[in-house]
């Protein structure tokens, strides 16, 4: 992890929670009066309602000498569906994984900007990035089960956090709670929408479910551990249609309870599940951000609308 | 400049657009012959009128399909989705005017139109066929500003209108007394101002199709009610 310039960071953690909107974040520099080729869009001081659960500000991710991000800043609101799209390379999966820190594993990438969960600034000092990942967990493009049994699955992370305990030594000491990991495994289940298909048989080697099975379990071992915040990366691309309709009911029905935030190649995928889409678009900038509604149907951005329209660039 | 893939769907947008400009301009003309039957009391022409009627209907009833496959198989978005929903909805509208050429044609049929000296049902009749006219230009155009000046003439034809009617009444009051055939006047005065109505009525399309191109062109619901 090679995070810049801390000073800076805490400078810009200041401005994000004194600044009343941010519509001067997104590097094209207009001043009152002045026309600028692309007109400013007016979702700059976009707010979806609710809580901001996500604020990110003045993001900028660097991959070497590649500028991946540039200055990125979108408000994330709780308990809704959040659609990041945009061509290969826009930079749509590296602002996903700046929102847990995954870019921290690689080593060439260096994060500026602030995003905090919460109001906190998880990229500053002494933030424990266990627990981060805890309260932002994320469900990968390919579903990635451990090779062990369907209920192993789902209880790994809470036994790796201490949630539960279970085993030969916490039996030896009195502190297992079978009960308590059975109440969970079902509830992590039943929530992923899972349960019915499996709950004969929990001790099968989860490599033998389906796809979509499995792509359902991995969203249930990423509730077990009670997130308030799941990360998508393109979490049904790997899916047939019926699979795929499976995860969009359960992404919406996440949300009722949880923040989601979904990365996906199928624009028809983001206006069915989405409340609000964002677009990145090649070079590392988001361009438009607003309500899903808006986007596709009348999006203030003509690089957006020939975007999702097909007509690419 | 920006490469466009998906040629084959921006050409059936092309041809949507272009097949309901040529609806519109068949439907133009039916309005047109009807004019022209009410006003030489020409009923062959009225009868092609109201046999044309069925052609305008299936018309409709293709292009309304087109749009439903191009939803379907397409997924237009954005401005193209504007497009194809107001284009669905313009169709509507289009064929409205139809059945109420048809109409005309049929008062035309019943004879006996012009024996209100005061009104100028061939004026008002101009008034509305120009206001379709623009209308749809407009849509061909997508001209927004073409759309908020139809909106502005409906208020000049629907005056007309209500000026004609007026007339019409006090035709009907002052007539009573010195026309021995009240049953003829009656006639006469029933068919005047449905006529009236009618041409009315195809005005307030044409606002309706000013206002779905008005959306369609500026993402501006304004003029839709």
């Amino acid at each position: 992890m090679s995070q810049t310039d801390t000073a800076e960071t805490a400078e810009n953690a200041e401005t994000a929670a004194t600044a009343t909107n941010r519509t001067d974040s997104h590097g094209v520099s207009t001043t009152a009066g002045e026309t600028v080729e692309e007109t400013r869009p007016e979702w700059t001081s976009y707010e979806a309602g609710g809580e901001t659960k996500l604020a990110v500000d003045d993001l900028d991710v660097h991959y070497g000498d590649d500028h991946a991000l540039k200055g990125v800043s979108m408000d994330v609101p709780e308990r809704s569906v959040t659609a990041l799209i945009g061509p290969s390379g826009c930079g749509k999966s590296t602002f996903l994984r700046c929102l847990n820190r995954m870019n921290d594993r690689i080593r060439a990438a260096s994060v500026d900007g602030t995003v905090e969960v919460d109001g906190e600034n998880i990229y500053q000092d002494g933030v424990d990035l266990v627990e981060l990942r805890k309260r932002v967990g994320m469900v990968f493009q390919s579903p990635n089960p451990f090779p062990k049994s369907i209920r192993e699955n789902v209880s790994y992370g809470p036994r790796k956090h201490g949630d539960i305990e279970t085993g030969l030594l916490a039996k030896l000491t009195g502190r297992a709670e079978p009960d308590r990991e059975e109440a969970l495994v079902e509830r992590s289940l039943q929530r992923a929408a899972l349960w019915d298909e499996v709950n004969d048989r929990l001790e099968d080697n989860a490599l033998g479910l389906s796809g979509g099975q499995q792509q359902r379990l991995c969203i249930a071992r990423c509730l077990a551990v009670d997130p308030e915040v799941i990360l998508m990366d393109e979490p049904a691309s790997a899916l047939d249609p019926i699979a795929t309709s499976k995860i969009e009911d359960l992404i919406e029905d996440l949300a009722r309870d949880y923040t989601v935030v979904v990365v996906t190649h199928s624009m028809q995928q983001a206006a069915r599940v989405s409340d609000q889409t964002a677009v990145f678009l090649t070079g590392g900038e988001l361009v438009e951000y607003d309500d899903t509604e808006k986007i596709f149907e009348n999006p203030e951005s003509q690089r957006v609308e020939d975007y999702i329209s097909g007509k690419f660039g | 400049m920006i490469a466009v893939p998906r040629e084959e769907y921006r050409e059936s947008l092309d041809e949507l657009r272009a097949d309901v400009e040529s609806m519109a301009n068949d439907v133009l003309g039916q309005l047109q012959r009807a004019l022209d039957a009410l006003d030489g009391d020409d009923h062959g022409l009225a009868r092609e009128v109201i046999e044309s009627d069925d052609r305008i209907n299936q018309r409709y009833l293709e292009l309304e399909a087109d749009c439903i496959d191009l939803i379907a198989l397409q997924q237009p978005v954005a401005s193209d989705l504007r497009f194809v929903a107001a284009s669905f909805k313009i169709l509507t509208d289009l064929e409205r005017i139809g059945d109420l050429a048809t109409n005309l044609a049929r008062y035309a049929l019943a004879g006996g139109s012009e024996t209100i000296a005061e009104v100028r049902i061939q004026t008002i009749g101009e008034t509305a066929h120009g206001q379709v006219r623009g209308a749809i230009d407009a849509y061909v155009d997508a001209d927004p500003e073409a759309c908020r000046a139809i909106a502005d003439r409906d208020d000049e034809l629907d005056a007309a209108c209500q000026n004609a009617s007026e007339a019409v009444v006090r035709e009907l009051i002052a007539g009573t007394s010195d026309r021995w055939d009240v049953e003829q006047l009656l006639d006469d005065v029933s068919g005047v101002l449905l006529t009236i109505r009618d041409l009315e009525r195809v005005g307030d399309h044409a606002v309706n199709i000013a206002g779905r191109t008005l959306y369609m062109s500026d993402g501006d619901p304004e003029l839709i009610y």
